[in-house]
């Protein structure tokens, strides 16, 4: 049992997991991941595989939004145009090791350009601003046909890793879980730098932050950029994973799906994301099989799944911010909390 | 985000700890039994619920009751056939979710499921697997393609099929040497723009003019600007595509209102009964295409009445059939045969196997569902005939013979 | 241009785009009162509309109240559940960032759609009585639609009566005095939480009428909620906070839509609104007639 805080270094006090108990859950953690898909059916493996997917995804818009203060609702997008630039670059038999940053990137400068009216505009109209971005982005999908495949979409060859091609969903899946682990690490770190701090200022008061120094328009448009590429490479990710995609995955339902996750979870903290972004994935599932067995003592139950999806993710959107802003994290704390003073207090 | 503080309660956080345990537990899967060897499973994912609803119900029941009802004709060669289904809400990524759990967990020779967009993603697991067949409600020419879904096909002509059965009828209606004129409205989405190009080459080899392309948001409420620039085009026919409903009534509105005499036209999915009388007084004059009759439509066609018979036995309070029962009907008729065509040959259902078989079935008597013998050799079967509202009745009456393109 | 240039054609367009301007200035005047009262956008609109128009078919068609009861019902109804809304979800929020208000209002939206989707059934369009007459307005060879002209006339009906309403009566004055500047209204003993939810409940009827409207000229689905985001150029044109601006800039809009849809085709149609948002916050954040927000620390 820990009690408070004891650190002797400079590198201890900013080590992301200082304690060995700490690092030896980290480990097994791993493992776990690691050996995870061999144990279950492609359906688990399928799941396990969007959830990676969403958690980059959500670590992105935290980025943004969370640690950054920039409402973004073209999220969607992004994730978008990461996917066609893997589409038209992998039809191209460009390795996926190169495609995955090349699509970061390309989401990256388009998050660049997109976040450029971030300096006249903040708060509600930046928002709205990124939410015509949204919607003239998928135009942009729906119409170039050349390059997007118009509104038939476009299909990605497999990935290919040392001649072997990964194309059931327990393949993929170890593409997807490490790239998700390191872009988690990187985000970690992130925060421990210049970078991360200006951000965080730049959230809590912007006009404060420029006076001490910090250059609104170039860290502001980094934070675009890295959600941006976050996103990307997410929709990068996501190409390998159906393996055929249309513009109309990439809709504001979608967008609106990942700030709720952030919400849910925590914003501002990237085990928040997780958390928010695991909850927003099994949630239709959930609901789902809890719905087939209402219907045993209320027949009627299936007609409203649809209906009921939609209200229950309104009302956790609502409840949530209503009664626990700081979302699953702080739920998560309080029962860290307890068990670390365990028995001193209930 | 500000601190604000909050008080610990403890009910509240009992009552999220319990509701996260549950959320954990119920994410794992639960496994079902597995299916009695012999059956022959059809997996299938309906937007029973959401906004495709009025035609989930319909589909989703079509495929179950052709099953019950071979299944009281003794089955496919002796063997059952067993319909799992589950809502797919038409989204994609539930499609996809459902489509894996299910093959996890059965296998099924046969799949039926969504749009466009799942089908290709489908198609992608599917090939590998070389196990399962499949079949959805996107009609795109792109999924007909043997070449690019070799596995995949369409209970029904595609949409450019549709048009073209459209122009066809159009053509025969010429007086003299001039053919008349059309104007094409479609909705900006992929179904509705997907069969555009086919049809205007088709119209171009019949020599008909199109002299008019109008494209709307799926759901637009101001047609007025669209429907002036109708008028000005003067067209004689006008092709609605990529809607089920909205916003055709008010377009016919508009251009009853402004003096229009065109005839307006629609593709299978604004040709349900049920979906025209809703229409109103703009039913009046309603023309389309449909693959197969409607389901008051006994007459020469034992299976509609095979079909009208069961339902009317099992939900004696239904009355009108939806064109979206028949639909799923009909594919697991072809489903069937095609079963029964691999284990008469002593073939096992593998995706190879099953796709012989389906492009063998040619000349195949329908039972009266559609009105000339079927080929499905294309993966598609393209014959329709055109029916008209009748506001009288209140029913779709024909109004030509049965029109068979490529 | 062209001597043979179809002037006619051209009128027509304007004509046109102008009544639907109308429209959209109605339902831009609900996201400026939100705005206005409590700083909000409120993302819900569309949902509102729905519930108004499902309200009203309910008590129109489903119990058979004649149409001017059902109306006023209907809206009685919205405004009822507008301040149950602002009670219960947004006065606790009070103070909160903009980002949290932003996603309540989106969550609400999604919260509503799917409850009027349980209820009416997700999948069901019903087709509403002809309210609005139909009689079309000829103009030598325009053609006008009788619907869009009574649209108009109803919507700017509409908005009159509330710009009379918060010019002249004591309780418009003070809305407008307790969303200009909260702290001084309640030293003058203006009742400012009670005005935040009476412009709410305001904002919730303007919807309503709008989407009864609306599902008229078309008729009643879910689809109806997407109508409201198509406005969002409206307000941003105009200035989130002005009516006069929704007025102006919807009749702008209207007006462009309306001619980019006869010469450019349906597909540009969409997009014209999204593209003129961005163009806007690029040169004129605060619109034509917004003020202009001045942060101090």
């Amino acid at each position: 049992m820990r009690i408070g805080d004891f650190r002797e270094s400079y590198e201890h006090d900013e080590a992301i997991w200082p304690t060995r108990v700490q690092r030896g859950w980290l480990g097994l953690l791993v493992l776990l991941l690691l050996c995870f898909p061999f144990g279950v059916n492609g359906y688990v493996a399928g799941v396990a595989c969007l959830l990676g997917i969403h958690i980059i995804a959500a670590t992105g818009l935290n980025i943004m939004t969370g640690y950054t203060g920039l409402i973004s609702l073209g999220h969607a997008a992004f994730m978008g145009v990461g996917c066609y630039t893997t589409a038209y670059l992998a039809q191209r038999g460009v390795p996926f090791i190169l495609v995955l940053p090349l699509s970061g990137l390309m989401a990256g400068l388009l998050g660049v350009v997109v976040g450029l009216p971030s300096l006249r505009i903040k708060g509600l109209y930046l928002a709205v601003a990124t939410l015509a971005a949204q919607f003239i982005l998928v135009y942009v999908f729906r119409e170039w046909s050349s390059v997007t495949g118009g509104v038939g979409g476009v299909t990605i060859p497999a990935a290919r890793l040392m001649g072997f091609e990964l194309r059931n969903d327990h393949s993929v899946y170890f593409l997807i879980m490490p790239v998700a682990i390191l872009l988690l690490i990187a985000a970690r770190n992130l925060f421990r730098t210049r970078v991360g701090r200006a951000f965080i200022a730049i959230r809590d008061r912007d006009i404060s932050a420029e006076v001490l120094g910090i250059n609104l328009l170039h860290y502001k448009l980094a934070a675009f950029a890295i959600g941006s590429f976050y996103a990307g490479v997410a929709g990068s990710l996501l190409g390998y994973f159906y393996r055929a995609i249309t513009p109309e995955y990439f809709t504001l339902e979608l967008s609106i799906f990942y700030l709720a996750a952030i919400i849910v979870g925590g914003l501002g903290s990237l085990l928040g994301t997780i958390f928010g972004a695991v909850f927003m994935t099994l949630l239709p599932e959930l609901l789902r099989v809890s719905v087939s067995y209402a219907t045993q003592w209320a027949p009627g139950a299936t007609s409203v799944l649809s209906s009921m999806q939609q209200i229950v993710f309104g009302l956790l959107i609502i409840g949530f911010l209503v009664f626990e802003p700081h979302g699953l994290l702080e739920v998560w704390r309080r029962i860290r909390r307890f068990f670390h003073l365990w028995p001193f207090r209930a | 985000m500000r601190n604000t503080d909050h008080p610990v309660n403890i009910p509240r956080r009992r009552a999220m700890a319990a509701g996260l345990g549950a959320a954990a537990l119920s994410a794992l899967p639960f496994r079902v039994a597995m299916a009695e060897s012999g059956d022959i499973v059809i997996g299938a994912a309906q937007p029973i619920t959401g906004v495709f609803s009025f035609a989930g119900v319909g589909l989703n029941q079509g495929l179950g009751d052709y099953c019950n009802w071979r299944n009281e004709q003794g089955g496919v060669a002796g063997r059952r056939l067993r319909y799992i289904s589950e809502d797919s809400v038409y989204k994609m990524d539930h499609e996809m979710a459902i489509f894996k759990k299910l093959m996890g967990e059965y296998k099924p020779p046969f799949f039926f499921g969504g749009s466009t967009g799942w089908a290709k993603v489908a198609a992608k697991e599917v090939e590998p697997l070389n196990t399962t067949l499949t079949s959805g409600v996107g009609f795109s020419s792109e999924l007909a393609d043997p070449a690019l879904h070799p596995y995949h096909f369409i209970a029904a002509p595609t949409y450019v099929a549709m048009g073209g059965i459209l122009l066809e009828y159009i053509s025969s209606k010429a007086s003299g040497s001039s053919k008349p004129s059309v104007a094409i409205v479609y909705s900006d989405t992929e179904f509705g723009r997907d069969p555009i190009p086919g049809i205007k080459a088709r119209a171009e080899a019949l020599q008909i003019p199109i002299v008019l392309e109008v494209v709307t948001k799926p759901g637009a409420v101001d047609v007025s600007s669209e429907v002036a620039k109708l008028r000005r085009a003067k067209p004689d026919y006008i092709i609605f595509h990529g809607y089920v409903l909205a916003p055709i009534p008010e377009f016919i509105k508009q251009m009853r209102e402004a003096g229009m005499k065109a005839i307006p036209m629609g593709t299978i999915w604004s040709m349900d009964k049920t979906t025209v009388s809703s229409m109103g007084a703009a039913a009046e004059g309603w023309v389309g295409v449909m693959p197969y009759r409607y389901s008051y439509e006994t007459d020469n066609a034992p299976m509609m009445k095979e079909m009208a018979d069961y339902v009317s036995r099992t939900y004696p309070d239904q009355g009108y059939i939806t064109l979206f029962n028949t639909h799923t009907w009909f594919a697991g008729m072809i489903f069937a045969e095609i079963a029964e065509r691999c284990i008469n040959a002593d073939k096992a259902l593998t995706g190879e196997n099953m796709k012989q078989a389906l492009e063998s079935i040619e000349n195949w008597d329908t039972g009266g569902i559609m009105g000339l013998p079927a080929s499905l050799k294309s993966h598609q079967i393209p014959i329709g005939r055109i029916y008209e509202y009748d506001v009288k009745s209140e029913l779709m009456r024909p109004i030509s013979d049965w029109i068979e393109t490529s | 241009m062209p001597l043979d240039f179809d002037w006619y054609e051209l009128a027509e367009y304007a004509a046109l785009g102008l009544l639907a301007g109308g429209l959209q200035a109605l339902i831009a005047l609900g996201f400026v009162l939100v705005y206005k009262g409590t700083g909000v956008i409120n993302f819900a609109m569309g949902e509102f509309m729905m519930l108004g128009a499902y309200f009203f078919y309910t008590a129109n068609v489903m119990w058979g109240i004649p149409a001017l009861a059902a109306l006023i019902l209907s809206l009685l109804a919205v405004a009822l559940v507008s301040a149950l809304i602002e009670k219960a979800i947004l006065r606790p929020l009070s103070g909160q960032p903009v980002i949290s208000i932003l996603m309540v209002t989106l969550g609400l939206a999604s919260a509503l759609g799917g409850g009027i989707n349980a209820i009416w059934g997700g999948g069901h369009t019903y087709e509403m009585p002809a309210l609005l007459p139909r009689t079309p307005l000829y103009l030598g060879d325009v053609f006008i639609p009788g619907q869009m002209i009574w649209s108009f006339l109803l919507a700017a009906a509409v908005i009159l009566v509330f710009s009379l309403y918060f010019r002249y009566t004591a309780t418009g004055v003070s809305m407008r005095a307790a969303a200009s500047d909260p702290t001084t209204a309640y030293v003058l003993g203006v009742d400012v939480r009670a005005t935040q939810r009476l412009t709410w409940m305001f904002a919730g009827v303007v919807g309503a009428v709008a989407g009864i409207i609306v599902a008229a000229i078309t008729n009643l689905s879910p689809a109806l909620g997407g109508v409201a985001l198509g406005v969002l150029s409206v307000i941003i044109l105009g200035g989130l906070d002005s009516i006069v601006g929704a007025i102006v800039a919807g009749l702008i809009i209207g007006l462009l839509e309306s001619l980019t849809a006869g010469y450019l085709g349906g597909k540009v149609r969409d997009i014209v609104p999204y593209v003129i948002v961005l163009v806007i916050l690029l040169i004129r954040p605060y619109g034509l007639f917004g003020t202009r927000e001045i942060e101090r620390l």
